[in-house]
């Protein structure tokens, strides 16, 4: 157990060493003198040279990335080209829309997802699974974008039920806050608790098909019983695997689902980042996104290994 | 690792299938689709469109770019059945035109994907130890940047332009494709036709291509059927985002990122190009999904 926390937890390492590689050789294949690329157009000569002394821009590649690892672990990821504040400040006052914006989408995927992926396997072939399966095949083709659009033309524009886009603080006021961010998170569940739902479709099917389940039959149990005590416990475990995995689509998909809302959380950061060439700005966003990746994924696979003592032997071996 | 098999001297390698089994396989596959009506279905959409896309010269002859200041915003009518946009562009024609766009971006990324993805995939698992690791802990680090993070970051450097969103979208698919084709090598090099091969004296370079690649076809195939809507997706994404294709050229996404501007006046502007997306996503999904089934050898 602990070698596989060891080997898991060196594993990251490497990739996040890895990510740190490719973030900083990405700022640098941008075309043209990289202290005008991190200082920005306007920058005068002083301001340049800062830069260059900064991050040693004179000095071998290999030192300039080992002199830019420093300063980003610890917690200087430069300075906003336009707006001159610190990156990892802009960071970390944009990141808690976009969590809380995440949080509901999840929240509201799983439930839709589970209870209809039960339904559907329990009811295997009837019209309830056509019905659920066929809006789990609906969701995973309809493009977040465009749903978004049709819901704000429908409820917004039509209805007038909910605000098209904006966003108020939780603290500000709540309710505000909760009608604000109920499109868009339903918006960005809607994938994810389609593909949730495929797999809980599947796992429980399979699991419904296992020799215990048949056992607790056998022993005379009902089939709430079975299914809530003993088949649900077993076929949800894949799920949450899947909700790690997909934890990059909803990264993605809260970049689309904030630009079409307005919201102003990490997503809108980035996008405007890169229309206003702030590169500091998005070299930023985009290492604390992977590295912000990698590290959940770490506890989730450690959080499943826990649950599930068999994964430790598989992922231990070859890396598979 | 597996006993070598034991081939007696001068034996040919074993055929992968007679012709005459081979005809018969296809058949029962075809009739194995034909039960499956949304797979059809699937099937009829994706050559819909697939027609639209080639054939947008001759079925919409009206230029998706030509202004027309007198025609701005109108309704659907019967001179344009879908509508004009906010430049009085005809709608219909700008959808049937971004068709090529789409079916473009979509299958060209995922080409790309493959072209590097396979190879790599097919290396890794046919040597494992060193290069394996190499590789894998690459594709780690590459799947740790969610898509859209990494196709931002690709065309920050790119600039924006439908090639790069297709290479940033090509180079996205990757490690998909990389991994489900090293999970498939792993697997099939201790089939016993492999051992086969390699004691009648095939060198690594003819095993893999000749013997492991035409087992695990199959697979990539269906895995290219699921990545081609998730790439088209991607692109009109990335252009509603105006990461990807330039105005005037008529892509889905640009024209819903123009139609949300103008969602209370003129509503269709935002229908039909989403419509399209949807269902060109949806025959890929349905027809994939046909074909995995026919291809699953667990059932065959």
């Amino acid at each position: 157990m602990i070698e596989f926390l060891v080997r898991r937890a060196l594993i990251s390492v490497v990739t996040l060493g890895l990510i740190s590689v490719i973030v900083f050789a990405g700022v640098r294949l941008i075309p043209g003198d990289p202290a005008r690329v991190l200082a920005g157009t306007e920058a005068d000569e002083a301001g340049l040279a800062e830069i260059r002394q900064k991050y040693g821009l004179d000095d071998p590649l290999p030192l300039q990335y080992v002199r830019w690892l420093g300063l980003a672990l610890r917690g200087d990821l430069g300075e906003s080209i336009r707006t001159r504040q610190p990156v990892a400040g802009v960071v970390a006052q944009k990141l808690p829309i976009t969590l809380q914006l995440a949080l509901y989408a999840l929240l509201l995927a799983l439930a839709i997802a589970l209870p209809a992926g039960v339904v559907a396997a329990v009811r295997r072939n009837t019209s309830w699974d056509y019905v659920a399966s066929g809006m789990s095949l609906a969701g995973v083709s309809v493009p977040n974008f465009w749903l978004g659009i049709m819901l704000i033309l429908l409820l917004s524009v039509r209805l007038g039920w909910l605000p098209a886009s904006g966003f108020v603080p939780l603290w500000q006021d709540p309710v505000q806050n909760t009608r604000h961010l109920l499109m868009p998170a339903f918006v960005l569940g809607a994938a994810l608790s389609a593909v949730l739902m495929r797999q809980t479709r599947n796992s429980m099917l399979e699991v419904l098909g296992a020799d215990y389940v048949r056992t607790a039959y056998a022993k005379g149990l009902g089939g709430r019983a079975v299914i809530l005590r003993h088949a649900i416990r077993n076929g949800l475990v894949p799920v949450i695997t899947i909700v790690g995995l997909q934890l990059g689509a909803l990264i993605s998909g809260a970049v689309v689902t904030e630009q079409i809302f307005v919201v102003p959380g990490f997503g809108r950061l980035i996008v405007e980042a890169v229309f206003t060439r702030d590169y500091p700005l998005v070299q930023g966003v985009v290492l604390v996104t992977a590295s912000a990746y990698v590290l959940i994924n770490l506890l989730v696979d450690v959080s499943y290994s826990l649950v599930n003592p068999r994964i430790r032997v598989r992922g231990g071996g070859d890396g598979a | 690792m597996a006993p070598r098999a034991q081939v007696a001297p001068g034996l040919d390698a074993p055929p992968a299938a007679a012709p005459a089994p081979a005809r018969e396989a296809a058949r029962r596959r075809w009739r194995r689709l034909a039960r499956r009506p949304p797979a059809l279905a699937g099937a009829a959409l994706v050559v819909f469109f697939a027609a639209l896309a080639g054939g947008a010269p001759w079925l919409e002859p009206v230029d998706p770019t030509q202004t027309d200041w007198a025609q701005i915003r109108k309704a659907p009518s019967w001179a344009h059945p879908f509508g004009t946009d906010d430049l009085g562009r005809d709608v219909l024609a700008r959808v049937v035109w971004g068709t090529r766009i789409s079916m473009r971006a979509g299958v060209l990324s995922i080409l790309l994907a493959m072209t590097v993805g396979v190879p790599a995939g097919l290396v890794s698992g046919y040597y494992r130890g060193t290069v394996d690791q190499i590789v894998m802990r690459l594709i780690d680090a590459w799947l740790a940047f969610p898509f859209l993070i990494l196709a931002i970051g690709l065309v920050t450097i790119l600039g924006p332009s439908l090639t790069n969103a297709t290479i940033a979208i090509g180079l996205g698919a990757t490690p998909t494709f990389v991994r489900l084709t090293r999970g498939l090598v792993l697997a099939a090099r201790e089939e016993e036709f492999v051992d086969a091969a390699r004691a009648l004296g095939a060198g690594d370079g003819r095993v893999m291509t000749r013997h492991v690649l035409p087992a695990i076809t199959g697979a990539l195939l269906v895995q290219a059927t699921v990545s081609i809507p998730a790439a088209i997706i991607g692109e009109a994404v990335l252009s509603f985002l105006g990461l990807g294709v330039q105005p005037p050229a008529p892509s889905w996404g640009t024209m819903l990122n123009t139609a949300q501007q103008f969602l209370e006046s003129a509503p269709w502007m935002a229908i039909w190009p989403g419509l399209a997306i949807f269902l060109l996503t949806l025959g890929f999904n349905l027809a994939g999904d046909g074909v995995r089934d026919v291809l699953d050898p667990r059932e065959a």
